[in-house]
């Protein structure tokens, strides 16, 4: 029965979308032809440069299909003596281009297809987000079942220990041997001893770590004034990380986008439907299409309406990556030069909702990428290869008559302190 | 007692080491020695720092600016004399592409690919079909078609109007000034126009002549 259920439920959607497909024979090719020429412009349910078209032909003078023909075949003509459409022109900005070519029976296509609501998308995209918490969840469990265990060994350990020297007691009494008084814990040097050499371990080990974490960031993960989610823009819309980083290819910064590059894309998307569930790293579900009202607020944007630019406030984002002054470091020299991934150094961004620092940033880890990292330096026949390093002859030369196999960023300088410090 | 005094400074001062270090979370951890952390100088994004940037940014300055206006880039190509409106789009149509003489190299070539692939891409497809990862045949987030790049619609373009349509925005897209140098814009209607074939100035014509596609003429009082 319960494998019986979900399989009803779908055979009852077939049924649904079957019987659709019948009464849209005509809707099918009015979709195609809404495709080819309107949906630039158009969406069924969003003003977008156009007005939404769902539901038209109950509004103004839609209802009469001569009106739409005459429209859609010249709207300058059409709107010079129709106050409705001059309305729209108010709204909109521009004017609708001409199209001769749509038959009369084409545009009615469009409009059947326009009227018909289309089918709503099943949901059923929640699990993965939720796992992962739950896969957390369950690590940070073991690890204090892994404790409460310790410390119930510890527990018997000192309840044997004490029965033991109990017993011990009561034999000797019983066969009368006189033993000197025990020497209480604390003053049994021993102990002490072993008390001080734990504590000078532990404590050394715990005073060294937290020094030389001093001034590191990893494991930084501050909220943001608008919960962007890397996950949803880098990794499930596979923006590439230049679109908005584009600053990493030819400056020292990454660049954190200006405010018309978030409304590139989001002066149309304004509400959060499609991707995976959003989660806050304290297990709060995230509201998307609630984090885009916050981005319209900053560009102080109304959907639908014209955008003015010059009106938006920039977002104050919690820079995560912190560099301290001594140390100089340029984004173009590893992106660009180097081409060094992205996620070398900021870990798989596109599946973090909320970043978080995974490199230390410091400067052993710095030197060490330094010492493994091999430099495009082949020099191959169809001329492939970084053309960045050929006023490096030695190297080249050292590499074609096998004297070296590899060239790494150490062997260009990059273990000089100047290059960093200065 | 002094024995007890230096024991419990000792303690002290490495339960403060242990607690200093590390980030977590909102907390970004601890630093030494400021003057070596933080720039004096201005720096862009400096304004997370204490004193002078805080200063600063209250009021109202910001080291992410704007070039002076009327100015270009030494080697950079001479202004855009249009404005972002209908009729600048039409006037558009006479300006010349400063790379439609100069055939580039496969370096060249390839430099615009990576820019048509990182900003272009993402809406009007790897293959300029308009179904890039944000349309996804309709099934993106994004709710309005990209347009196909290869229909006769922009193949009937001038160059002008594609560098326009970049600069300033059209329909639902935006300017991508920002985003991209004159330069580069120009380099990437170059792509564009390899990716199209040779010069179609027999589909161009066509498509002018149909009345299928909606004419240059129309636009001139729209903006498509």
């Amino acid at each position: 029965m319960i494998f019986f259920k979900p399989n009803a439920k779908k055979i009852a959607l077939t049924g649904i979308v079957f019987l659709l497909s019948f009464t849209a024979v005509l809707a099918q090719d009015g979709k195609q032809l809404f495709a080819a020429n309107c949906q630039t412009c158009h969406s069924l349910t969003k003003d977008l440069t156009g007005p939404a078209l769902a539901g038209v032909t109950e509004r103004g003078p839609w209802g009469d299909r001569k009106n739409l023909h005459a429209w859609v075949h010249n709207p300058a003509a059409f709107m010079a003596n129709n106050a409705y459409a001059k309305g729209l022109q108010a709204k909109f900005g521009s004017v609708m281009p001409s199209f001769p070519q749509l038959a009369e029976k084409d545009i009615d296509a469009i409009i059947d297809y326009v009227m018909t609501p289309p089918a709503q998308p099943t949901g059923g995209e929640a699990t993965a987000g939720g796992q992962a918490a739950a896969e957390e969840e369950a690590s940070n469990k073991n690890a204090i079942i892994f404790g409460i265990i310790s410390i119930i060994l510890a527990l018997i350990a000192l309840i044997l220990m004490q029965v033991n020297s109990g017993l011990k007691k009561l034999s000797d009494d019983k066969e009368n041997i006189v033993r000197p008084e025990p020497v209480p814990f604390y003053r049994n040097k021993v102990y002490i001893a072993m008390f001080a050499l734990v504590l000078f371990v532990v404590g050394g080990y715990l005073v060294g770590k937290g020094a030389i974490n001093l001034g590191r960031q990893k494991g930084y993960q501050p909220d943001q004034p608008i919960a962007f989610s890397h996950k949803v823009h880098a990794g499930v819309n596979q923006i590439n990380c230049l679109y908005c980083h584009g600053n990493a290819w030819e400056s020292k910064h990454a660049a954190i986008p200006s405010m018309n590059v978030c409304m590139n894309c989001h002066k149309a998307i304004s509400t959060y439907e499609k991707g995976p569930k959003l989660y806050h790293p304290d297990g709060e579900e995230i509201n998307g299409t609630n984090e885009i009202a916050k981005l319209y607020k900053y560009a102080n944007y109304t959907a639908g309406q014209p955008w003015d630019a010059s009106k938006a406030k920039p977002v104050e984002w919690v820079k995560i990556h912190n560099l301290p002054d001594h140390v100089f470091f340029s984004h173009a020299q590893h992106v660009n030069a180097g081409k060094v991934q992205c996620q070398t150094c900021h870990g798989n961004i596109q599946e973090m909702d909320v970043v978080k620092q995974q490199a230390e940033l410091s400067m052993g880890w710095c030197i060490n990428c330094h010492r493994e990292t091999k430099v495009n330096f082949n020099d191959k026949a169809d001329g492939s290869g970084n053309k960045f390093y050929s006023i490096y002859e030695k190297f080249h030369n050292d590499l074609k008559s096998g004297k070296m196999d590899s060239v790494t960023v150490k062997d260009i300088g990059g273990l000089e302190c100047q290059k960093c410090h200065y | 007692m002094k024995k007890l005094l230096i024991v419990t400074s000792i303690l002290i001062a490495g339960t403060a080491m242990i607690g200093c270090g590390g980030a977590e979370g909102n907390d970004p951890g601890r630093i030494y020695v400021p003057d070596m952390a933080f720039s004096r100088a201005y720096e862009t994004y400096g304004y997370n720092n204490i004193g002078d940037y805080q200063h600063l940014k209250d009021k109202g300055i910001n080291y992410t600016a704007t070039p002076v206006a009327g100015t270009i880039a030494r080697g950079d190509v001479a202004a855009y004399p249009y404005p972002g409106t209908d009729t600048g789009y039409v006037q558009a149509k006479a300006y010349r592409n400063p790379l439609d003489t100069v055939s580039l190299s496969k370096d060249q070539m390839t430099e615009a690919e990576r820019i048509y692939l990182v900003n272009c891409a993402i809406c009007h497809g790897p293959k300029l079909d308009g179904n890039g990862p944000l349309w996804k045949d309709g099934n993106g987030p994004y709710p309005a078609a990209p347009r196909n790049l290869m229909d006769a619609y922009t193949k009937a373009l001038a160059d002008g109007q594609i560098y326009h349509v970049i600069m300033y925005g059209k329909g639902q897209m935006g300017s991508y000034a920002s985003q991209l140098k004159p330069m580069q814009r120009w380099m990437v209607v170059k792509y564009i126009r390899s990716k199209q074939g040779p010069a179609t100035d027999t589909a161009a014509a066509k498509a002018a002549a149909t009345p299928g596609t909606p004419s240059q003429a129309a636009s001139t009082t729209t903006s498509k």
